[in-house]
């Protein structure tokens, strides 16, 4: 039996790794986008005793490894007798990282929305909180596409840290397979592929998403 | 914490600074050249390293250091970890950096370049006189928050058996169960580190914009 | 509006008083003919430079002036024709084939050239943008590059700054710096890429000024310029172009006073109102 065709007989193994990456991801990610949205709301300044904080808090994550903020999670926490397995630690960690990068890149854009339009918003008899998520949020969120696309692919690669953390995922099936059948280089391969075709569709969801926002003046970023 | 702790930390933090240190080297330099055969356009060469570039951006430094260091024996190299935890942050950052070496190229003033021409410089000399030390300033930041990058990622190589800052705490935690403070102390290190390239990072971007004016 | 300054100046019997012997020709352009997508912007233009002269090029925008100054140190390459440096051919070597890059930065080398968006180095401060080429394609040492450019700093007004950066010099400081700069390299002939067209309108004095005394001094020069007063008081010869032809070729006081064509005068005319 050729390599190959060992890794084909295992397809099952990979299969469920990948669909583990993919469930890893998709969850942490939705829950970092929520969490980077919900800082950015509390960023606006309705609560000026947790502006400061919440910057030192975004900025402090973005000076951490990823991994180290898992270990926290996963080795840390039980000293304060919260105990999370590996899954949830891993998928927490993601989240939360994550949502500070996301928070401080719609902090980036916010800082240069034009104040005309919240004058404008204001002046209509928006509340705070309908006009941020009516109108601020939605314009941010489509400027910003391209760097969200950047920070989605950064938080896909990030989910083969968990390996270290001992989750099942899609690096840690490979690695059990090269173990196995000692075929390292095209176990290795074919995930390395699944990664690589994963970023390729979100390239290619984020440019058709660039129509759709283009279509409203949102193409210059 | 004991002394040993302490120790252990030490080594470990040395461990991340020297891997780091030495694949930011071959990665700004590598970065470098390939930018420039990317810049040649010459055929075949230039399509692989899209491709490379592509991958490299795609794939995650765990499984990379991974891959290296476990199928390396199956072409009959027998790599030591360190040399394979170099190459796979090198690899990583090299395709990033080629990136940036290669925007500043592209960005660079076509004015400036006929004034060098006009004065009868060599495309060699406009090269290394000219452009490469004003793309140095202009790429600096981009660099260095490619270096920031590294260091953030650096842990991966945890995976192939070595003990660097991250994996320095559950090695300690083994001796002392107490896993908490050895972590914590990792994090102010890292954070200390990172800080310090965001501050050059700043410093760097104030002398690029006096470039640009 | 134009000063008659006709003793400052050469009268059209001196110019062609003097000799015309081939080894004097600094500048010599045969059947140039270049296009821009399909576009003609040069017509087999030919126009000879005598050492020592001054030749203005005017024109409407888009009459192809720039590209023909352009051409002459071969940053743009034309489709035809020829142009010769003090008697060595540039862009295309014995054998007709383009030249090697060496070679052709060699050539260029005998040509200065004065930008109109002044392209100083910025990562050079402004005595070591003087001395950068003479250094470094001359292979002149570091103490006579920086003696001679100091010289040519003082020509231009600008030793008092050889220390600052170009961000931190005005439009007409950056020029005059371009210019000893150009001066530098010892050139056969000087062209000028519209040299005051980016500076602020009190800025354009001090630079003209600077070109007008290199005139004196003898320098040959080719000058792309708006500035008709100047053109007047400056040229041996003023060139009209239009849509890629030469059609007028005169000395300055034919040109400005009587033009052989309908055309310049409605140029002279517009500029005067």
């Amino acid at each position: 039996m050729s390599n190959w065709e060992i890794l084909w007989s295992a397809r099952d193994q990979f299969w469920s790794g990948f669909l583990s990456t993919m469930e890893i991801f998709g969850l942490s990610v939705s829950a970092a986008f929520v969490i980077g949205c919900g800082m950015l709301y509390l960023l606006e300044g309705s609560r000026p005793r947790l502006t400061v904080p919440l910057r030192v808090f975004i900025d402090g994550m973005r000076m951490l490894p990823f991994l180290i903020l898992a270990y926290l999670l996963y080795y840390g926490l039980p000293a304060f007798d919260v105990r999370l397995d590996a899954w949830w630690s891993g998928v927490g960690a993601l989240a939360v990282y994550h949502g500070c990068y996301f928070a401080e890149i719609f902090r980036g854009a916010r800082l240069t929305f034009p104040p005309g339009q919240v004058e404008a918003a204001k002046a209509h008899g928006f509340t705070k909180g309908k006009m941020f998520f009516r109108l601020i949020l939605p314009q941010i969120v489509m400027q910003t596409r391209p760097l969200l696309g950047n920070q989605l692919i950064y938080a896909l690669k990030d989910t083969a840290f968990l390996v270290i953390i001992t989750v099942r995922e899609l690096t840690a099936a490979a690695n059990s397979l090269s173990g196995t059948y000692f075929i390292p280089t095209e176990a290795f391969i074919v995930v390395i592929g699944f990664y690589w075709a994963v970023s390729v569709v979100m390239e290619i969801i984020i440019k058709q998403c660039g129509r759709f926002s283009a279509k409203r003046g949102f193409d210059h970023v | 914490m004991n002394a040993s702790a302490w120790q252990m930390l030490q080594e470990g933090a040395w461990t991340t600074v020297w891997i780091s240190g030495v694949s930011i080297a071959l990665g700004v330099t590598a970065g470098l050249i390939l930018a420039l055969i990317r810049i040649a356009r010459i055929p075949v060469v230039d399509q692989i390293l899209v491709l490379y570039i592509s991958l490299a951006r795609a794939t995650p430094l765990v499984t990379l250091a991974l891959f290296i260091f476990l199928s390396a024996p199956t072409f009959g190299l027998n790599l030591d970890r360190n040399v394979a935890g170099i190459l796979a942050l090198t690899l990583n950052t090299t395709a990033f950096n080629a990136e940036i070496w290669r925007s500043a190229f592209r960005n660079f003033s076509r004015e400036q370049r006929e004034a060098a021409m006009a004065a009868g410089m060599t495309p060699w000399i406009t090269f290394r006189r000219i452009m490469l030390p004003q793309m140095m300033i202009t790429s600096l930041p981009g660099l260095i928050n490619e270096m920031s990058f590294l260091i953030k990622g650096s842990p991966a190589i945890a995976v192939i058996g070595i003990v660097d800052l991250t994996r320095v705490t559950n090695r300690i935690s083994a001796v002392t169960y107490e896993p908490l403070p050895p972590i914590l102390v990792a994090c102010a290190l890292y954070m200390a580190a990172i800080g310090c390239l965001v501050w050059l990072q700043r410093i760097a971007e104030r002398r690029a914009n006096r470039l640009a004016t | 509006m134009f000063e008659k300054n006709a003793s400052e100046k050469a009268m059209p019997e001196t110019a062609a008083s003097r000799t015309t012997a081939p080894e004097q020709i600094a500048v010599s352009i045969r059947h140039l003919s270049k296009s821009f997508d399909g576009v003609e912007v040069l017509r087999d233009v030919d126009l000879e430079v005598r050492e020592g002269d001054v030749v203005t090029i005017l024109g409407s925008s888009g009459s192809g002036k720039s590209t023909l100054l352009r051409c002459i140190n071969w940053l743009e390459q034309p489709d035809r024709g020829s142009i010769h440096i003090g008697g060595q051919r540039i862009g295309v070597n014995d054998a007709g084939r383009p030249m090697p890059v060496r070679e052709l930065a060699r050539v260029r080398a005998r040509t200065g050239m004065v930008f109109q968006s002044f392209n100083l180095w910025p990562h050079l401060n402004v005595l070591h943008n003087v001395t950068e080429a003479p250094i470094h394609v001359l292979g002149k040492s570091k103490a006579e590059a920086e003696a001679h450019a100091r010289e040519l700093l003082e020509k231009v007004g600008m030793s008092p700054k050889a220390d600052a950066y170009p961000n931190t010099l005005s439009g007409g400081q950056k020029q005059r710096v371009a210019i000893a700069r150009a001066l530098a390299m010892q050139p056969q002939v000087m062209l000028f890429d519209e040299p005051t067209s980016a500076l602020d309108p009190e800025l354009v004095g001090e630079v003209l000024s600077v070109i007008k005394d290199l005139s004196a001094e003898g320098y040959t020069m080719v000058i792309v310029t708006h500035e008709m007063a100047f053109a007047r008081a400056v040229s041996d010869q003023v060139v009209f172009l239009e849509k890629g032809l030469i059609i007028e070729k005169a000395d300055p006081e034919t040109f400005f006073t009587n033009p052989s064509t309908e055309r310049v005068r409605k140029f002279l005319e517009r500029d005067e109102s």
